[in-house]
């Protein structure tokens, strides 16, 4: 998908996110993070010219929903566009410094997302610091970036 | 994760959904599909198809197998789930027109797999 494309999503789950509580409304909270930061790394990875912009839905690695002749999407092999989450699929070339940090730090949010969305550990406030610290670093990292490619 | 745990998860994440717009489509295909995975879990833990220990995350992750199993259980709660997933692509990660009328779907089948699993209470 086109960078202006995360980009706007990005504001809109900014917007949702500010509405939730952290705890009270853990799993969502976390959830519309963890998808903003998707976007933010899909974005700095077309941005870096790692990733194909093309409009076109991952629904697993290596698979797309694109427009077949009659207008109906239809599953079909393609390479590497939008990735699903980091490292799904792992991006097999260097990637630029700051992609990397970002890279890490939605490892850090997701290293939560199966044991308190999935599982049954309670989230804890230091849970909530550490994944809004890390969203905040990815976003960062995304917008030094936009704004250095973005006259 | 027992029964009982996964309707407090759910519930939980019901109640949040609550405070999406209507423009926040994504959002609550997504809450539907996370609410909707502990419901399945609850009603198959409780027809005693799958343990505590064996929990689904994604219908797709399934072996073949498997998702051919848990449909003889109750195919509508298995298929319910997977059209939830299967609106993610072009609605939550792709930008296809129609995200408005997803999300109402996804609550209507997100309605229908927690009535299930309440009824094998």
């Amino acid at each position: 998908m086109k960078t202006s494309f995360h980009l706007s999503q990005i504001a809109k789950l900014q917007a949702l996110r500010a509405r939730l509580d952290p705890l009270e409304d853990f799993e969502l909270w976390f959830w519309v993070g963890m998808t903003a930061g998707t976007h933010a790394v899909n974005a700095a990875l077309h941005c870096a010219g790692i990733t194909a912009d093309d409009e076109m839905f991952p629904t697993q690695p290596g698979v797309y929903l694109v427009p077949a002749r009659d207008g109906a999407l239809k599953p079909a092999f393609r390479a590497l566009g939008d990735v699903l989450h980091v490292g799904r699929p792992k991006i097999e070339m260097p990637v630029p410094e700051h992609v990397a940090r970002m890279f890490h730090q939605m490892e850090t949010i997701e290293q939560h997302r199966d044991p308190c969305v999935r599982h049954g550990r309670e989230p804890t406030p230091e849970i909530v610091a550490e994944c809004d610290a890390a969203l905040r670093c990815c976003l960062e990292l995304l917008s030094n970036e936009v704004s250095a490619v973005t006259p | 994760m027992n029964a009982h745990e996964h309707c407090v998860r759910a519930e939980r994440i019901a109640r949040s959904l609550e405070k999406c717009g209507r423009d926040d489509f994504e959002m609550k295909i997504e809450a539907a599909m996370l609410a909707g995975t502990h419901w399945m879990n609850a009603a198959l833990h409780r027809l005693s198809v799958t343990a505590p220990d064996s929990d689904v995350f994604h219908t797709y992750l399934l072996t073949v197998n498997e998702y051919r199993r848990l449909s003889v259980a109750d195919e509508s709660l298995v298929a319910a789930l997977t059209e939830i997933e299967d609106l993610r692509p072009p609605y939550v990660r792709g930008n296809l027109p129609g995200g408005e009328q997803a999300a109402e779907r996804a609550l209507a089948l997100l309605a229908l797999i927690r009535n299930k699993a309440e009824g094998s209470a």
